[in-house]
């Protein structure tokens, strides 16, 4: 019956190769046929979800029937189900939106690429195989190249040129990290490498683990190697913007997380953790300081959304299992809250014309409910009590504290303090300056605006339950031992 | 120590060296696929075991006479994928070359900030 969750990834690949043909038949079905996909993905992945909460187990599918390490399994597990979940639920969401947002032709490489980009993270947050994951991350990276470079405009095709190429550079350093780790245990089954971890050399490893955190670093939008996230937030179509500041990054941020803690067993273990949280902790300094000088309102979230980025590192970094969850609880409230903001934002550019932040004077009178959603998201992300992403900042706080980083909390209250500043500025400017008439919002997306809204505030009254769910998905990826008891390993010799 | 890593790894350089001091867009994409072909002969040669013959079964090879295959699958993987990157690159390259009329990365500067 379980086998059944393959069809996670089977569904969005064959939706994404059936919509040529289906185009053949009738052009106008093909995004009701994209909502159609989405939402059955949302449907399995509620199913998946409930299975395995409610079982406490995780999900092991071997393909071809053969047990690892030598073929090939996907671990959907309790972070794993949380996060397709959430994926599915942003993809229905965003498809939603892009009947309104997207009306560049040929619609139906949009849908297909969509699809393409929901497949490739539902896959890296699953795969349980190194390289397999090399092949969801160049799904992934390969989609969202090509949907950056979507509006065909000058300024997209830029954007993209710069994503291509460091993204090239990344997938080159993963691999090479592939092929050490590959040549010193000679197995590429996650499970298998955590067995095996006392067996390798330290120096390898821990060159392997820096060269995959440096090519996981492209997509997970972290320090030396996110120059092209703001232009590519900037430019690509606005569903796209926020499937990849709620999707995407959290996909390479979770791959990351898992190759780091399965090594955990190498001597000497601890310095690639600091290396992370050098690089997160530059990562959230640099986004702050290049959101408070943006004028393009997109574009600062878009920082902002990278210092977020940078936190969540940081915290998955600190080597605690408080640190990981809180890290967990972030990822998934920076999910939600991003989602939000750019699907306003988004809105508020197709009806005005733009994201210039003169565009947003009067927004309070002209598109409330928009300014209202763009409002309680900026306030949730500062970190105001009663809203979620207080409770994630606090968590992280907690756990810096126990992890002894003193210094932590003076980064992640000293990014509040920076954030409160750009975006109480850009609240002031939507509610207190500026006239304008009336635009009739679309009631559909006015509900879905709500609908997150709603979400925000319910997770900021009760985070009990959320942080449970959070708790034990934290613990999949850091309890390494319970992670090589799941999968069915076969006796080989190393 | 196996001189085809120097190789590979020299390979790589070379690829990276071209990306990061190059201006045209052209030679960066170039240097991109060099950097990619430096890991795959990587890939390989962590496989290759001197002496032994390409692991397809065949009459007289067995499995203890072949090179380990799975570096092969992986880079068979990797050159698929790298086709196609190179192949979306040089496509947003055309438009970018139909909007900009330059391929020089110091001209394309009009996203900033």
């Amino acid at each position: 019956m379980s086998q059944y969750a393959s069809l996670l990834i089977a569904l969005p690949l064959f939706g994404a190769f059936f919509i040529p043909i289906l185009k053949r038949i009738s052009k106008s079905a093909v995004m009701p046929f994209l909502v159609l996909v989405t939402l059955i993905q949302t449907g399995i992945a509620a199913w998946v979800f409930s299975e395995v909460y409610i079982t406490g187990k995780p999900i092991i599918i071997m393909a071809g029937g053969f047990r690892p390490p030598v073929g090939i399994n996907l671990y959907i597990g309790h972070f794993a189900t949380l996060f397709v979940l959430v994926i599915a639920v942003t993809s229905l969401l965003m498809t939603i939106f892009s009947f309104k947002a997207v009306s560049v032709e040929p619609k139906d490489n949009y849908a297909m690429l969509f699809l393409l980009l929901m497949l490739g993270a539902t896959g890296m947050i699953s795969t349980g195989d190194i390289f397999n994951l090399f092949v969801f991350m160049e799904i992934t990276a390969i989609s969202a190249y090509a949907l950056t470079a979507y509006n065909k405009t000058g300024e997209a095709s830029e954007a993209a040129l710069k994503y291509i190429v460091l993204g090239g550079i990344g997938s080159s350093f993963f691999l090479v990290g592939v092929a050490l780790i590959y040549g010193s245990l000679g197995t590429l089954n996650m499970a298998h490498i955590a067995q095996l971890a006392h067996l390798i050399s330290p120096t390898v490893a821990k060159a392997g683990l820096a060269l995959l955190i440096f090519g996981l670093a492209v997509e997970a939008e972290q320090f030396p190697l996110n120059a092209w996230a703001p232009d590519a937030y900037q430019e690509a179509p606005h569903p796209v913007t926020a499937m990849f500041s709620s999707f995407v990054v959290k996909a390479s941020l979770y791959a990351m997380s898992r190759v780091i803690y399965i090594l955990s067993a190498v001597e000497g273990w601890s310095s690639i953790l600091r290396l992370l949280i050098i690089l997160g902790t530059l990562t959230v300094i640099l986004g702050e300081m290049s959101a408070l000088r943006q004028s393009n309102v997109k574009r600062m979230f878009a920082y902002s959304s990278i210092a977020q980025v940078g936190l969540i590192a940081v915290g998955l970094a600190l080597g605690t299992k408080s640190g990981v969850s809180a890290s967990v609880f972030h990822m998934f409230n920076h999910a939600i809250v991003k989602l939000l903001m750019f699907l306003a934002v988004g809105y508020v550019a197709l009806e005005l014309g733009g994201t210039e932040i003169n565009k947003f004077e009067g927004l309070g009178k002209r598109m409330p409910v928009s300014a209202f959603a763009i409002t309680v998201g900026a306030i949730s992300i500062i970190g105001i009590p009663l809203f979620n992403v207080f409770w994630s900042k606090m968590q992280l706080i907690l756990a810096a504290l126990n992890a002894q980083y003193t210094w932590i909390v003076a980064l992640i209250l000293g990014a509040s303090l920076v954030e409160a500043t750009y975006y109480i500025r850009l609240i002031h400017t939507i509610w207190f300056k500026g006239e304008g008439e009336k635009v009739k919002e679309s009631s559909m997306l006015a509900l879905v605006m709500l609908l997150l809204v709603a979400l925000i505030i319910v997770i900021g009254i009760y985070p009990e339950p959320f942080w449970n769910v959070m708790q034990k998905a934290g613990s999949d990826i850091f309890n390494v031992a319970q992670y090589i008891k799941n999968v069915p390993l076969m006796e080989v010799n190393p | 120590m196996n001189p085809y890593y120097f190789a590979s790894i020299a390979l790589i350089l070379i690829g990276l060296y071209a990306i990061l001091a190059k201006r045209s867009v052209l030679k960066m994409l170039v240097g991109l696929s060099i950097m990619e072909t430096g890991v795959n002969l990587l890939l390989i040669s962590v496989g290759y075991v001197s002496g032994r013959s390409a692991p397809i079964l065949s009459e007289g090879i067995t499995p203890d006479r072949a090179v380990d295959p799975i570096p092969q699958a992986l880079v068979l993987t990797a050159i698929v994928i790298g086709v196609a990157t190179t192949a979306m690159a040089l496509s947003v390259v055309i438009n970018l070359y139909d909007r900009y009329k330059t391929l020089n990365v110091e001209e394309i500067r009009r996203l900033r900030g």
